[in-house]
């Protein structure tokens, strides 16, 4: 493998972590072998690309992130400067870019990292905070990538989340076959801390999303849930570590996920329960959905507890469409496309039905037509 | 003229042959009920007739309105006006039931040429339905049959054939698991929709459902094939005397 790449994409990870990143080893040795130029962080995205993130209903809360880099020509934090207290957006140490989101009414922040392809295959690296002081906060992430070239994205966050404040965070990516991404995600929950993460993966040529989850004083929760799609030849790692670390902490994991062609998924849930964190609650539960005879997925619950008096369970499932379930819709007169693309789609919804933001309910839907709704075939 | 004609019916499942030279005529405006014994192949039968993947014909035909039905796939039958009440009504979560028929009746519009049906339309529709079957409204914004109670699936299973107005309704044991109250309300939600245009086909093991829904027909299947045929009083001498009564009665009468 080539170190050099793994340095700067997996941060080393994939060496000092080799078993996490088993299933994907094929996958990261076949980006190893290429050579990628830095990305252009001045390079001007397609309108094309634009246009699937100008949302009416951020307009003015939203920052633009160019291969990597802050683009305040492709951004409009207008709403948000405004907001009072003010949103902070600040330049970190090694051009990290740090948000403080102060306790109050602050509303939605939109967040869009966007990959451009030059000529050459191109990488890029960026690290950002997002710290909330308190209330309540919705972040929505979203992950783009021009056709093209090769592009190579590499993405550390770190997610606060200060005593009694709650955060959503709901995090799209929408990724062509070209482009690979490694997200490496640290949330700290403080006393009484909620965070709430929706995630819908779909696309990519290898898509790593590493995500550890910090309960570290008493009373604080999250709620993770998710959907990973892989299709064509598509590849999607998640990895999600939830720690129990003081009392009466809460956790609750939902993923689902679905591959087809020769797609591959794997989703690897750990959570550990840490001696002290007593009257800890940890739930985990994963379905999958195979729909073509090519397609893998892995899933891998993994239950660690050090405490007393601790509520957990975990359960992960790796299945093919009911077609009991098929024939029902069937027999109604639903055609077979339509029934197969229904029940795929129920499928996935599940893992999205703690949202109660209509807008961004159509937005999954939009993302669940494209990535999963195809039902056995490819998209265009 | 016959709308359904099952003429010498051989079906295997499972390399195991279950119907054994079915046959079987209904006009529409009738009411044909059938009875048996457990696993005698009735639900089989429904199955084979709303064309469920898995069952082989070896033998016989099914001709429904001049067409040979067993050509068709499930969602042609079902715009053709062919519907199943399953005996098992199945829980689909995360697909929402108002999604899923106005899906289901559009695409039969669509195939027989009709116009779809918009939201409004459709709601109003659903409305009126629901009123006749006594359903709560609620039901219709959760996922299909997800967390219904066993009477519920059953009447849910009435409530779409209400919505979907077919011509042929082949109902599988609706009554199994009603209260008595319900079981009134799917009685009277069939007798609403008696029609000298369409036919029903109810698979049922009680004669008390029958008293509600009186048939023109009653068969006894046994062992894949209608061994016995008369009016409805033979539901009731069949609830006095069980089907070996049928048995002995078919010996004495070739001795
Ligand atoms: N997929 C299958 N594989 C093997 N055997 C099957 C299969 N499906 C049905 N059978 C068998 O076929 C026979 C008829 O089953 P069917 O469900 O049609 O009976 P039924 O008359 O509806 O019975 P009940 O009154 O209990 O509902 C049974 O012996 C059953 O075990
Ligand atoms: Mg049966």
């Amino acid at each position: 493998m080539d170190a050099a790449l793994l340095e700067e994409f997996g941060l080393g990870d994939a060496r000092e972590r080799a078993e996490s990143w088993r299933y994907s080893a094929q996958a990261l040795r076949a980006l190893g072998a290429q050579s990628f130029v830095a990305a252009d962080a001045a390079a001007t995205p397609p309108p094309a690309l634009m246009e699937r993130c100008d949302w009416a209903e951020t307009r003015g809360r939203r920052l633009v992130f160019v291969n990597g880099r802050l683009s305040a020509a492709h951004s409009d934090w207008r709403a948000l400067a405004q907001a009072r207290p003010e949103v902070r957006i600040d330049s970190g140490p090694a051009g990290a870019t740090v948000i403080v989101l102060p306790a109050g009414r602050t509303g939605l922040l939109h967040i869009v990292w966007a990959s451009v392809p030059g000529a050459a295959p191109g990488r890029w690296n960026a690290t950002c905070a997002i710290r909330l002081e308190g209330g309540t906060a919705h972040v929505i992430e979203q992950h783009l990538a021009a056709p093209g070239a090769d592009v190579l994205g590499a993405l550390g966050s770190e997610l606060e989340v200060a005593a009694g404040a709650a955060l959503h965070l709901t995090v799209l990516s929408d990724l062509p076959a070209a482009a690979s991404l490694y997200r490496r995600v640290r949330a700290t929950l403080r006393e009484r801390g909620v965070l709430c993460t929706t995630h819908a993966l779909g696309g990519g040529r290898l898509q790593r999303f590493d995500f550890a989850c910090d309960l570290a004083q008493p009373e604080a929760r999250c709620e993770l849930r998710g959907v990973f799609a892989a299709q064509g030849r598509e590849h999607i790692d998640a990895h999600l570590e939830v720690r129990h670390a003081a009392r009466d902490t809460a956790s609750d994991v939902l993923w689902r996920g679905v591959a087809d062609g020769r797609g591959r998924g794997v989703l690897h849930g750990a959570i550990r329960v840490e001696s002290g964190a007593d009257g800890a609650d940890a739930r985990l539960q994963t379905k999958n959905l195979l729909l073509s005879p090519h397609a893998e997925i892995d899933a891998q619950p993994v239950l660690e507890i050090h405490a007393d008096e601790v509520k957990a369970s975990h359960g992960a499932t790796v299945g093919r469409l009911d077609e009991r379930a098929l024939f029902y819709l069937r027999s109604r007169g639903v055609p077979e496309r339509a029934a197969r693309a229904m029940l795929i789609e129920g499928f996935c919804r599940e893992a999205f039905a703690v949202l109660d933001d209509a807008a961004l309910g159509a937005r999954l839907d939009t993302w669940l037509a494209t990535h999963v709704a195809a039902g056995g075939e490819r998209r265009p | 003229m016959n709308m359904l004609t099952i003429d010498n019916l051989h079906v295997r499942v499972a390399g195991k042959e279950i119907l054994k030279g079915l046959t079987l005529a209904v006009r529409a405006g009738e009411v044909h009920a059938i009875m048996g014994p457990n696993g005698a192949g009735k639900s089989t039968l429904g199955h084979v007739l709303a064309g469920r993947e898995g069952y082989e014909v070896t033998q016989g035909r099914v001709v429904y309105d001049d067409r040979d039905l067993l050509e068709l796939a499930p969602e042609q039958r079902a715009a053709a006006g062919v519907f199943l009440a399953f005996q098992y009504p199945v829980e689909i979560p995360g697909v929402n039931n108002t999604y899923f028929l106005k899906a289901a009746l559009n695409a039969q519009r669509k195939a027989r040429g009709e116009p779809e049906l918009d939201a409004m339309q459709f709601l109003k529709r659903v409305r009126e339905k629901l009123s006749v079957l006594h359903m709560p409204e609620e039901l219709m914004n959760r996922a299909v049959n997800a967390g219904f109670s066993g009477g519920e699936k059953k009447r849910n299973e009435i409530f779409q054939m209400a919505l979907l107005e077919p011509k042929l309704a082949i109902l599988d044991e609706t009554d199994s698991g009603l209260d008595i109250d319900a079981l009134r309300m799917v009685a009277d939600g069939v007798n609403a929709m008696r029609d000298p245009q369409r036919a029903f086909l109810v698979i049922t093991h009680y004669q008390r459902l029958l008293d509600y829904i009186v048939p023109d027909f009653v068969h006894v299947m046994v062992d894949g094939r209608i061994v016995e045929t008369g009016g409805a009083e033979l539901a009731h001498q069949l609830e006095a005397h069980g089907y070996a009564w049928v048995a002995e009665r078919k010996l004495a009468g070739a001795a």
